[in-house]
């Protein structure tokens, strides 16, 4: 009976552990991370006037209504005294993308397990709403979404701001909405299981590590990276990776192939893209961190194509085959890590294109009527080689009704005629041109040499200078007389001709040079590291 | 490297080697009497800028010589950083487009 009588009394708020209790308290201190952490202090959040604490999490549903009808007055708010923060129970790049998608203006925090600043504050549910004074004194709590409320915080933010009335949340449905559980408020070993399932995920930790090109990767445990070594020395470097200078061992570039998702045999091929991308003159360092979009084209040649399933067939710049794709990504991710050429970081490319992940092609030779590419280039056809190329994306050329190879290869050349810039002419840098089989044929059956479609190519594709001379153009176009013919290349030499992609379709594609760095084309032969 | 886990054991992608960041050099309190290293990095209209900053450094008393990579993407070769540091007190770098 005495126990009823208890019940039915009016507690004493002062017995009121949680947040509602907290009002004219000191508000507990923040253990929360930031992008900036002195930013989301609570000295720093009411060094100008008083803060409002908006208490989240990325599962709850009403969390994500209180950001979004909040999130656009916070700005107008901070300006006016009154500093916003969403402290999330969540890692901080789930903050930053969540207050991101929902258009959240005010600052973000995030806290981890075991979510410290939630307890201190007695946190039940999400969203919870607390205005703290410039004094650090709790002034009010809201629990859960209630527009009026919330209304009510501000408004008296406004009051003990003494500034002009601050705009209040618009009272669109629903005004009321009740919130989720703080994790703080489960049971530990629920919050833990909840907040971090990628702690026991190998695949998620990759993530965590920023061992990624943004995709998922196969981690690079020590016995993947040993059998993709085969053997050989680990130790031995093949030089500075720019543009960070990570130091290129032979584990690292394993490593590398590993998280690519490369399989051993690939890795020989792996071993030569890397030595001919870090080649002086390959000029990685400009191509890593420039704004253009270009990306690291590798062109593989000889019988190492058919020794690990190289695609040169249908689909050849497209997906579907293992070998192009991971040998494409080990070199990108190369780059990107122990480069340190991460977008957004050091790399800076406005763009980019989809070949930046990885972009592999194999020659089709067996169908190519000409000498194949690393043979123009001085090999033996018998040996296997890489050829790295800076390119651009591929732009598909539809032809399907010329009857002349004059006619087909004024159709290729002139595709070509906007590549870089659609007045950028002569072009210094290699265009590559995938001839598709069927395309091919025609130059065969005509009896066409490769040097007889390049020289063609090359003479079909001329303008006079004077209409070349909107927007960006060339020196050489501007010292130009009007009426001189410009070729779009300085010479034949500049039309990279290959063979590739399936057997029915008459489809070729050009890609684009990167322009400006001076970088060569540079082959490696594929041999054992 | 190697980075040890609770539970595996991973090959590093990265070169975890901590570089110690380069102190700056000392500022001078004025260019005047201090010779100026203008570099032009060889990138489109990057030279019309360094005219200006050079006609500007020359009024307030410094003296300049000019310099020019040879590619803007790619770092400045060691002769054109020794020759800028052996006759330089001060340098500035143009970038533009």
């Amino acid at each position: 009976m005495i126990t009823r009588m208890w019940l039915i009394e009016t507690p004493d708020p002062r017995d009121d552990r949680t947040v509602t209790g907290l009002a004219g308290r000191p508000a507990p201190a923040l253990a929360v991370d930031g992008v900036d952490p002195d930013t989301v202090s609570l000295g720093n959040l009411t060094e100008r006037g008083c803060a409002l604490l908006v208490f989240v999490s990325e599962e709850c549903p009403t969390s994500a209504l209180a950001l979004r009808n909040l999130g656009p007055l916070c700005r107008r708010w901070e300006q006016a005294g009154l500093a916003v923060v969403a402290v999330f129970e969540d890692p901080l790049d789930v903050a930053i993308r969540v207050a991101r998608k929902v258009g959240w203006t005010g600052r973000v925090a995030s806290q981890e397990p075991p979510y410290e600043t939630s307890h201190a504050y007695g946190l039940l549910a999400v969203p919870t709403t607390v205005l703290v004074d410039q004094a650090g004194v709790v002034a009010g709590t809201v629990v859960g979404w209630d527009q009026p409320a919330i209304a009510g915080l501000i408004e008296q933010a406004g009051k003990l701001l003494g500034a002009a009335a601050l705009e209040l949340p618009p009272p669109v449905e629903p005004l009321r909405k009740p919130g989720c559980s703080s994790k703080a408020a489960l049971d530990p070993e629920v919050a833990a299981a909840i907040s971090r399932p990628a702690a026991a995920d190998e695949m998620e930790e990759m993530f965590e590590r920023g061992w990624t090109d943004g995709l998922p990767v196969v981690p690079p445990t020590r016995e993947r990276v040993g059998a993709m070594l085969g053997g050989a020395d680990g130790s031995v470097s093949l030089g500075l990776v720019a543009p960070s200078m990570g130091e290129a061992t032979l584990e690292r570039v394993a490593a590398c192939a590993v998280l690519a998702g490369c399989r051993p045999a690939y890795f020989p091929v792996v071993v030569a893209a890397t030595k001919a991308m870090l080649d002086p003159a390959f000029n990685l360092h400009g191509q890593a961190v420039t704004t253009q979009p270009a990306g690291q084209l590798i062109v593989v040649n000889g019988p190492v194509r058919r020794a690990i399933g190289l695609n040169s067939g249908m689909g050849a710049l497209g997906p579907g085959s293992r070998p192009n794709l991971t040998i494409g990504r080990a070199a990108r991710l190369l780059v990107t890590l122990l480069g340190g050429a991460m977008p957004g970081t050091l790399d800076r490319a406005t763009l980019g294109h989809m070949g930046k992940v990885g972009f592999c092609i194999a020659e089709d030779e067996e169908t190519s009527p000409w000498e194949p590419l690393h043979v123009e280039r001085g090999f033996d056809s018998g040996q296997s080689v890489v050829t790295l190329i800076g390119s651009d994306a591929p732009q598909n050329i539809s032809d399907h009704r010329s009857r002349t190879p004059e006619d087909l290869a004024y159709i290729l050349a002139w595709a070509a005629a906007s590549a870089w810039s659609t007045n950028w002419w002569p072009l210094a840098e290699p265009s590559v041109f995938v001839i598709c089989p069927e395309h091919a044929e025609m130059f065969r059956a005509a009896g066409w040499s490769k040097q007889r479609l390049r020289q063609f190519m090359f003479d079909a594709v001329r303008k006079p200078a004077g209409q070349l001379r909107r927007g960006e153009t060339t020196p050489v176009v501007a010292a130009a007389d009007p009426a001189a013919g410009i070729p779009k290349w300085v010479s034949p030499d500049a039309i990279i001709l290959l063979v590739a992609g399936g057997e029915a379709g008459r489809y070729s594609a050009v890609l684009g040079p990167c322009t400006g760095m001076g970088a060569q084309i540079i082959s490696r032969e594929v041999e054992s590291p | 490297m190697t980075t040890d886990n609770a539970s595996r054991d991973y090959v590093s992608p990265f070169d975890e080697r901590v570089r110690q960041p380069e102190p700056l050099a000392p500022r001078p309190p004025t260019v005047a009497g201090r010779t100026v290293a203008l570099l032009d990095i060889t990138k489109n209209r990057g030279a019309e800028f360094l005219d200006r900053i050079e006609s500007e450094l020359k009024q307030a008393g410094a003296v300049t010589f000019r310099s020019a990579k040879e590619i803007f993407s790619k770092p400045a070769s060691p002769a054109v950083i020794d020759d800028i540091a052996a006759r330089a007190d001060l340098v500035v770098e143009a970038l533009a487009d």
